[in-house]
């Protein structure tokens, strides 16, 4: 599903922020990537979503060599992979359900769809009830739903969750990795960079660890 | 909603969004484009008076007295076949004699007792359909057996052609200076409107938005916001013109200059300011969006 051969990302100013990555996540998988701050984990990442170009090496999604694909295809990749961010990225002025209608129009998604998927993807989350609140009305762990609902509108087979409950606390934390636990049954194959150790410990599931654009450690059950 | 209509409404959204930027921006396009149709309407108003002036330009030949009535055929086929001859009027020594006397008009004694003498020669009015080739025509004419003399009033010619030559190139060049003060205007609306959507923006393009959906609904603002300012604009000059036109038009304030109906050119100000207000509002919103657009 997601395969990194021999990457390398050098940055302009000299930095390597990976180097010669090779690593291969299979379609199902729930793994975490994990390391210390300037470890690779932001810029592996934005290869993937070709936010960033690797200056070596091979990268692909769902068996397509990203590294070759065309500037007007990008958005197509895209819509593969969810996104959910530290941060939340909601647009508040807008509803709950105007958040996630957003996605799916940016999709081009039909009426019937829209309907279909917001209904769906609000009872994923288990925000159902709460469609016609603005995002200031709901709590930071509502908040981080309500993305993770937008990010799954669109039926990603890919979710991407950076830090995703960094500004959440424990217990609150603790639903949300739940909540992907759940999404990640469905067959949805999920990446989550954090810092939450004792949720990756608890979780039992693979853990890369980066470290200087290393692939340092790559547990199938490991611990951070 | 189909996408595109939600684009649009989108677009809407934007300007109600943008509020007091929107209507700050209408506001220098609409003066803007007011100056622009002022101009447009002094050039379309100097044009056509230059255009009657042109009109009533024309050279007279002069006929040779010995000339026979088949030499006069032949000499008016001749200059008939000139290009750029638009009309040409056959003024025998008679009315060669009447046209003297309507010049003098009050002092006929001039005339006395050259009636019967035989001194005004019969001649041709020559009127061209350019006067630009006044010049060339005259050497044409000249050329043509049984013509002694050829006269035009080369002043009034020169005047006409470069009253008119002036105008149009001072047109172009403050047509020019306005059309990129009001793209630039726009553009850097748009930027702003841009900037206040970037976090929309952002997210679009981690969804996986294509470029033209990420810029639709911007060129649908600068579009309306053009297309707005065209008819707020259409509608102040309209007054103002019909205003003038009533009040001055009738009076002798202007001399021989007459204002145009304004019937003659509304349609192409109206017109003008919709191409203009569409070329401004689009063009100006995506240069501005340019950088936007990087994958």
């Amino acid at each position: 599903m997601i395969e990194f051969i021999n990457v390398t990302k050098k940055y302009d100013h000299g930095v390597c922020a990976l180097d010669n990555v090779s690593l291969r996540i299979e379609k199902g998988e729930f793994a975490f990537l994990v390391g210390p701050s300037g470890s690779g984990k932001s810029t592996f990442l934005k290869l993937m979503i070709k936010e960033e170009e690797p200056s070596s090496g091979k990268i692909l999604i769902d068996g397509k060599d990203i590294t070759r694909i065309k500037k007007k295809d990008i958005p197509f990749l895209r819509r593969k992979i969810g996104f959910v961010f530290q941060d939340f990225r909601l647009l508040y002025d807008r509803t709950v359900s105007e958040n996630i209608v957003f996605a799916l129009r940016v999709i081009e998604a039909s009426e019937k769809e829209i309907r279909t998927q917001l209904k769906t993807v609000l009872q994923m989350v288990g925000l159902s009830g709460k469609e016609n609140y603005y995002p200031n009305q709901l709590s930071g762990g509502e908040q981080q739903r309500v993305a993770l609902a937008r990010a799954l509108a669109t039926k990603p087979p890919i979710l991407i969750a950076d830090e995703p409950t960094g500004n959440l606390d424990p217990k609150t934390a603790e639903e949300i990795f739940k909540t992907l636990l759940e999404i990640n049954a469905r067959g949805t194959t999920i990446l989550v960079v954090t810092h939450a150790k004792d949720i990756v410990n608890e979780l039992n599931k693979r853990v890369i660890a980066l470290d200087h654009g290393k692939v340092i450690k790559d547990d199938a059950r490991g611990v951070y | 909603m189909t996408t595109n209509s939600y684009l649009i409404k989108e677009g809407y959204n934007n300007l109600n969004k943008h509020g007091s930027k929107t209507i700050s921006t209408m506001l220098i396009i609409c003066a803007t484009m007011l100056i622009l149709g002022i101009f447009i309407i002094i050039l379309q108003n100097v044009n056509q008076n230059v255009e009657t002036l042109r009109l009533e330009q024309g050279l007279q030949a002069f006929i040779e007295d010995n000339a026979t009535d088949e030499d006069v055929a032949y000499m008016e086929d001749e200059i008939k076949q000139i290009p750029g001859v638009s009309e040409i009027e056959y003024m025998d020594k008679d009315a060669a004699y009447e046209d003297a006397k309507n010049q003098f008009k009050d002092q006929e004694y001039f005339l006395e007792g050259l009636e019967d003498l035989d001194i005004f020669p019969a001649s041709f009015i020559v009127k061209f359909t350019n006067i630009e080739e006044a010049e060339q025509i005259k050497a044409e004419v000249e050329k043509i057996e049984g013509i002694y003399n050829v006269k035009y009033n080369a002043d009034t010619i020169d005047a006409v052609i470069s009253i008119s030559h002036v105008a149009n190139i001072f047109l172009l060049g403050v047509g020019t200076v306005l059309l990129v003060v009001s793209i630039f205007i726009i553009s850097n609306t748009i930027k702003l409107a841009v900037y206040s959507n970037k976090r929309e923006i952002f997210i679009m393009r981690y969804i996986g938005a294509t470029n033209s959906f990420i810029v639709k609904p911007f060129i649908v603002e600068g579009a309306i916001m053009g297309i707005v300012s065209a008819l707020i604009s259409f509608i102040i000059i309209s007054i103002v013109y019909v205003y003038l036109y009533a009040s001055l038009n009738s009076s002798y304030a202007l001399g021989v200059f007459r204002f145009i109906p304004y019937s003659t050119i509304w349609y192409q100000i109206l017109g003008a300011y919709i191409i203009l207000g569409l070329f401004i509002g689009i063009f100006g919103s995506s240069i501005s969006l340019k950088k936007y657009l990087k994958a």
